[in-house]
């Protein structure tokens, strides 16, 4: 689904240079669900990033569907992120001045529209109901709680029926019971056939995946089966 | 985010004010283009211009001196024709007009005096019917010739030829002798040259009374002839008219003269503005630069959801050109009072013209203000602009 192959990252500023990570081999496998864990600033976000190809890596090479991605181009790559992937953030980056039901909208107004299928607008409600939220469409998400507005973010992610979710701590932000909740909601989307990354803090929410991942300084410094795949 | 309210009213005050700029330089412009594609209606190389200062001649007498100094003057060899005119010659600063009525319609013409030579003279073609003849100098002639633009606002494609039109109002009392007949038509005289506006006008014939305040002449002279003839000229006039002084002028100079006088505001007018419109373009550009900054974050969320830089640049353009629209129809309302209520006289299609000009242009720097930062942000990775946030 996702390979990773000899990945470095060095960010570089004009007074510094970090090295995020170096010689990460790591290959995510259809309805997978990922955890990665480790120390804060050791890389995971950065890692999620190259797998979302909101990052290109310094080297190596990411490959989707077993293609890499290395030479491709801003519109070949917008339609991967747009139809292959959804993102769910830590701090959520919903648009305040857009309602709950416009903000599930905005992947969809990047593709080409089905005429056949249910419009927008339908896709945005069946997916805000899908994370129990479709009594709040019209709200803004200001009026809304932290465990709402990530509800809100992950609708927005799986609104375009991506095959691969990546979560950067997702839970981060909220008191455990709405962690639970949001936690609960991804392993629906995993069992319903989603493949899932996420980064989290905390080993609890990890337990409950089939995979743990741990980052250590930008190297991968383990990888274990935690529960039998279940392949499909 | 940026308080969007905020800077939306001042990116529509910009746009607003540089609008209007514009459309007064633009007016301006195409009034001046307008202008200067209409032809003069006259030749003025190797045109001379002669004035006369009568100082303490009986009035009684100048008309005929004038005569006098007519057949002299055509005996020189450099000389081809030679017409009496009033005093307000082409490209002199002179001017003469008064209402002109057929009982409809009313204008203010200019009103020129001179005589049977004048086409001649300065290379003016008649269009329709004839210029004077002998027949108009009996005293009880009452003849006119009109240029076309006269006729078009008298007549419109109605025939003039053989029309009856009397000075001052339309509802002045007065005789059937005070018409003038209309006997011939010219074609443009813009005597101020290429830039002034095609305007009526009409010609009379220089006899009777009027011959004595007609002290201006207009010379055709060989190519060639020069300040050595001129000399010459004064000379020999300053004696036939026992001293009155005469001033030469050669039309070709005095055009440029008025050139100057009407491209010069044009020019100033156009770098004042130039500069407001720069200052103006920065500031919108630096406006639309510090609130594209601060939605870096939308626009590495919008990457990150699936959106190129082309429709990121797009999304910028496409919400500065609703500012500009609402600006651009609050300038409307402005500038579009100008062809309304008919400011300074002028065409209704220069200030059309000016808006049309002024509203591509409002859009086309809006287009750029906008792009460039937007295409900037568009094209920094999706990672780091949301780390930004
Ligand atoms: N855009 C960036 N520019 C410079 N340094 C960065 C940037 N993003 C992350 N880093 C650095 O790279 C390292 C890894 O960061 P990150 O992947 O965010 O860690 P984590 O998500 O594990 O906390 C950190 O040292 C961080 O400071
Ligand atoms: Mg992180």
């Amino acid at each position: 689904m996702i390979a990773l192959k000899n990945i470095e990252k060095v960010y570089r500023t004009s007074t510094i240079e970090t090295l995020a990570l170096t010689n990460i081999n790591l290959t995510v496998r259809a309805g997978e669900f990922l955890s990665i864990m480790g120390p804060s600033g050791c890389g995971k976000s950065t890692l999620l990033n190259l797998m979302g190809l909101l990052d290109a890596p310094s080297a190596g090479q990411v490959e989707i569907g077993g293609q890499p991605v290395t030479q491709y181009r801003d519109v070949d790559l917008a339609r991967l992120r747009n139809q292959k992937i959804g993102f769910i953030f830590q701090s959520f980056h919903l648009i305040n001045d857009l309602s709950v039901l416009d903000n599930v909208e905005i992947p969809l107004l990047y593709r080409k529209g089905d005429e056949t299928g249910p419009s927008r607008r339908e896709l945005a409600r069946q997916a805000l109901e899908k994370v129990g939220l479709s009594n709040r469409m019209k709200h803004f998400p200001s009026q809304l709680s932290g465990g709402q507005k990530q509800r809100v973010a992950i609708a927005r992610a799986i609104v375009g029926q991506p095959a691969i979710i990546l979560a950067d701590e997702p839970t981060g932000n909220l008191d455990s019971a709405m962690g639970n909740e949001i936690m609960s909601i991804l392993q629906q989307l995993n069992a319903d056939g989603s493949t899932i990354v996420m980064v989290t803090h905390d080993e609890s929410m990890a337990k409950r995946t089939h995979r743990l991942v741990r980052l250590f300084d930008g190297a991968m410094v383990g990888d274990s089966v935690l529960m039998l795949n279940e392949e499909r | 985010m940026w308080n969007k309210k905020g800077s939306h009213l001042l990116i529509i005050v910009e746009i607003l004010a540089s609008f209007l700029v514009l459309f007064g330089v633009t007016s301006l412009i195409v009034y001046n283009l307008q202008n200067y594609q209409e032809p003069i209606g006259f030749e003025y190389k190797n045109r001379w211009a002669l004035g006369f200062d009568a100082r303490g001649q009986a009035d009684s007498t100048i008309g005929d001196i004038m005569q006098q100094i007519k057949s002299r003057v055509l005996s020189y060899p450099q000389v081809e024709s030679a017409t009496v005119f009033s005093s307000n010659l082409p490209y002199s600063m002179n001017s003469s007009n008064g209402n002109v009525t057929n009982n409809k319609a009313t204008v203010l013409a200019q009103q020129f005096r001179t005589d049977l030579d004048m086409p001649k003279t300065l290379g003016v073609p008649v269009l329709e019917g004839r210029w004077f003849d002998k027949s108009d100098e009996l005293p009880d002639a009452r003849t006119l010739v009109i240029n076309a633009p006269l006729k078009k606002v008298l007549f419109g494609d109605e025939p003039a030829l053989g029309k009856k039109i009397a000075f001052g109002g339309a509802d002045d009392k007065r005789k059937s002798t005070d018409y003038f007949t209309i006997v011939g038509i010219v074609g443009n005289f813009k005597p101020r040259g290429e830039y002034q506006e095609n305007l009526p006008g009409l010609f009379q014939m220089n006899k009777g009374q009027d011959r004595n305040y007609t002290r201006s002449m207009l010379l055709n002279v060989k190519p060639g002839t020069d300040a050595g003839f001129e000399a010459k000229l004064t000379r020999d006039l300053g004696l036939l008219t026992k001293g009155w002084p005469v001033e030469v002028s050669y039309l070709e100079n005095q055009r440029t003269n008025q050139h100057n006088i009407a491209l010069v505001p044009v020019i100033i007018f156009l770098i004042v503005s130039g500069f407001l419109l720069i200052n103006v373009a920065l500031g919108l550009f630096g406006v639309l630069n510090v609130s594209i900054a601060k939605r870096r974050g939308e626009i590495g969320l919008r990457r990150a959801l699936g959106a190129t830089e082309r429709r990121i640049s797009r999304q910028f353009v496409g919400e500065m050109w609703v500012l500009a629209t609402f600006a651009l129809v609050l300038g409307l309302l402005l500038a579009g009072q100008f062809p309304l209520l008919n400011v300074f006289n002028l065409k209704s299609s220069v200030y059309l013209t000016a808006i049309g000009v002024s509203v591509a242009v409002i859009y086309l720097l809006v287009t750029l203000c906008a792009l460039l930062p937007s295409r900037q942000a568009a094209t920094v990775q999706p990672a780091v602009a949301l780390h930004a946030e």
